[in-house]
């Protein structure tokens, strides 16, 4: 006899992993964070966070940081992705992955050589904490911000642009008007992919020496001081943050349901 | 289908219960859990050409320390022994899984976290037996260095000394680890450097609350700390404990000015990267404990130049790492308790003790003495001088070896090893009599010196002008508010 599964047996799996990997840790971490060391609940540490200098001023570094690293992938991949896509090149796929193979190899090794290289440019790292994250992450991040574009333009339907064309517009308004409005949904998909994870991604700054917290070190510093209250909160304020970020970005459902994003 | 659920249900409860059983083979004998620092052990695997062929007899590791005490329980007790051996991190780390739930019989804290965990009534207390002399196997209480075990004997925490639940392992000091062609030794000689333009950019300091409070802490104290009539007073050496372990706020306040200074001035905050940035010329000089200072000296000796270790004239840190019974494994288990108290003297047998110390670089606590003299020789099998040295320096470790017996322990050694691997394994008498323990502060200290260290990483929003603040505040709004309207009036407008 044969043994049909129903749709619902075949999502038993991953609610299992959802039950217990997402939303059992995040229960854990909500009641962590509402509550004092002493066990009652409290908001002392939601204030304590929005009134202290050094947690807000890490706030914004992380802000300002995501920003910078965010606008040079962007920068440097849309020129990229464009090129790509609208090549004339026969191999096309081939120089994707050259784009894309960095992210084969681990990414503390590709750091390590990044570091050698940043120091023989120059000289003493520790001069520059700020540039040289920047330029870290910038390299971490860059295939998450090409493919989406590129993916999204490859998709897009040729003719339109053909017809911006003929009804008399030039090649500066054919981009203004219509494929940069229309590449738009991979461009939002790509800053979400880089700015979020760019605000607590510390491993770059510690191994390229910025000795200044951002929103993931300053968690784990809290952690590892025992205050397991406040490093909760910090990451609910955290997750709160990146929820309002995606509601922002996340307006483009019907583009994004025609393809071309990772997210 | 109510069948299939069952059966499913079925296969998971009995993976579930296939996994928890597993732990315990009690038919096996006893189960020995411990858990130490990474590379921490003498993992064997030596080859042929590294053996330590010393007076007392040939010395080579073949098989992991712990696999060799499982044949040697079961040679001298006729007991089956299984050493189930894992790893941590850092101290905070072990306390994490400690109160996480992960069970252990034998862990091997520094010695504030097994103050802390005796604070907690955590540990189990070494039994009569284990500090009997005239028992064969007990090596550790025969073998420890006298200078150790006064201070296990001396210092307690809640009217209980160390030396009931600790048997100290290894130990070291911290100081400065630097390249002596480039850096002026004088400089070396305070704790302040780390905040010295001249070495700007050019120094690390370490990535942990302790080791950066002790040398603000130093740095901020140096007048008073080279006073000679400080040094002088008859009650010195508890005097500077008491200085080295000021919590009071004014002070740890003082300490984060300290350290952000340090912070502008220095390379970066670090764990385990300092020495490789030193051999590989990134930096100049390292605050480094004196274990990993020998080995980065010795790496850097293999790629053709010299770094050299000095202590700071103020103080050093004093710090040991002890092997420490736990009550959640332990218990009340006698069985395990005397495989646990056995392990702790198999280790600290001075053959054992060598292949631990050529194994991991750091000073074992071990001096031996009574049951061979395999540390003493190691040390001379070393650092000893080469039979043409011209001029061979005399160097004094008696003050770690003697066991008053006024036998003499004298290295004939060449001049440079004075600032150099000899001199970072077993420092002089001057440095040890400056040196100071940190003890485990009590919770609302600690909370204070945490905070004060989290701020120091911190970008603080007040080195920002006010006004540009508020600019900041605006343009953040702005840009929410504008991006929000944008987005209602695309929906309105029903694209």
């Amino acid at each position: 006899m044969k043994y049909r599964f129903t749709r619902k047996q075949l999502a038993i799996p991953y609610a299992l992993f959802l039950l217990v990997f997402v939303i059992a840790p995040l229960v854990v971490i909500i009641s962590y964070a509402l509550t004092g060391s002493d066990g009652h609940v409290s908001l002392k540490n939601l204030a304590g966070f929005f009134s202290d200098p050094n947690t807000m001023g890490t706030l914004l570094y992380s802000l300002m940081l995501a920003l910078v690293t965010t606008a040079v992938c962007l920068l440097i991949a849309y020129p990229v992705a464009y090129a790509l896509a609208f090549s004339q090149i026969k191999r096309r796929s081939v120089i994707l992955l050259l784009f894309i193979m960095p992210m084969w190899i681990n990414f503390t090794l590709r750091l390590t050589a990044l570091k050698e290289i940043l120091t023989l440019i120059e000289g003493n790292l520790a001069f520059h904490p700020f540039l040289n994250s920047v330029i870290g992450m910038s390299y971490d991040f860059l295939p998450f911000m090409i493919l989406p574009i590129y993916n999204q333009l490859e998709r897009m339907d040729k003719s339109l642009m053909e017809a911006a064309s003929d009804l008399g517009a030039d090649r500066k308004q054919v981009f203004l008007r219509v494929t940069f409005p229309l590449s738009i949904p991979g461009v939002v998909s790509g800053i979400a992919m880089v700015f979020l994870p760019a605000m607590t991604n510390y491993v770059v700054l510690e191994m390229l020496y910025n000795s200044t917290y951002i929103m993931g070190s300053l968690i784990g510093s809290y952690f590892s001081a025992y205050d397991w209250h406040g490093g909760s909160m910090i990451s609910l304020i955290l997750l709160a943050l990146i929820c309002i970020f995606t509601l922002l970005g996340g307006g483009n459902k019907e583009e994004n349901a025609r393809g071309g994003s990772l997210v | 289908m109510k069948k299939r659920a069952f059966f499913l249900s079925m296969i998971f409860s009995v993976l579930i219960a296939g996994c928890s059983s597993s732990g315990d083979s009690a038919d096996e004998g006893v189960v020995l859990r411990v858990c130490n620092w990474e590379e921490y052990i003498d993992l064997g695997d030596w080859d042929e050409e590294e053996t330590i062929d010393l007076e007392s007899g040939d010395i080579i590791g073949e098989n992991a320390l712990y696999e060799d005490f499982e044949e040697w329980y079961y040679e001298t007790y006729g007991e089956h022994v299984k050493v189930e051996y894992s790893c941590f991190g850092t101290n905070e780390e072990l306390y994490n899984m400690l109160t996480l739930g992960d069970e252990f019989d034998l862990v091997c804290p520094s010695d504030y976290m097994f103050m802390k965990l005796m604070t907690e009534d955590k540990l189990t207390a070494f039994s009569d037996g284990f500090f009997d002399e005239d028992i064969p196997e007990n090596y550790y209480v025969r073998n420890v260095s006298p200078f150790i075990r006064e201070k296990f004997d001396d210092h307690e925490i809640g009217g209980e000394r160390w030396s009931e639940y600790a048997a100290a392992y290894m130990w070291g000091v911290t100081g400065f680890l630097y390249d002596p062609e480039k850096v002026d030794a004088e400089k070396m000689n305070s704790w302040n450097a780390l905040c010295d333009p001249e070495l700007k950019r050019q120094i690390t300091i370490k990535d942990n609350v302790r080791d950066a409070y002790f040398p603000a802490l130093a740095g901020l104290k140096r007048e008073h700390l080279t006073d000679p009539a400080f040094i002088a007073d008859p009650d010195y050496a508890a005097l500077l404990e008491s200085e080295m372990n000021d919590n009071s706020e004014e002070t740890v306040d003082a300490a984060l000015g300290w350290l952000q200074a340090a912070k502008d001035n220095a390379y970066s905050f670090e764990t385990d990267s300092g020495k490789a940035d030193i051999v590989s010329g990134k930096v100049l000089a390292n605050v480094q404990w004196s274990g990993d200072a020998v080995y980065a000296m010795d790496q850097a000796e293999e790629d053709g130049f010299l770094l050299a270790y000095s202590v700071p004239e103020e103080c050093t840190n004093l710090w040991f790492d002890g092997w420490v019974m736990l009550k959640d494994g332990v218990g009340a288990d006698e069985k395990k308790q005397k495989a646990a108290e056995a392990f702790v003297n198999f280790i600290s047998r001075p053959d054992n003790a060598v292949r631990n110390m050529y194994y991991i670089g750091y000073t074992s606590s071990i001096s031996g003495g009574t049951d061979g003299d395999a540390v003493f020789e190691y040390a001379e099998w070393t650092y000893g001088a080469e039979d043409d040295e011209e001029e061979p320096e005399e160097y004094d470790l008696s003050w770690f070896f003697d066991r008053g017996e006024d036998e003499e322990y004298m290295i004939e050694t060449s001049e440079d090893q004075i600032t150099r691997q000899l001199f970072a394994q077993y420092p002089t008498p001057e440095v040890m009599e400056r040196s100071s323990i940190m003890c485990y502060f009590d919770d609302e200290a600690n909370a204070r010196i945490n905070h004060m260290w989290i701020n120091v990483r911190c970008f603080n929003l007040e080195r920002i002008p006010m006004f540009w603040r508020m600019m900041i505040a605006l343009a953040i709004l702005g840009a929410v508010a504008a991006f929000s309207a944008y987005r209602l009036h695309k929906k309105r407008s029903g694209r």
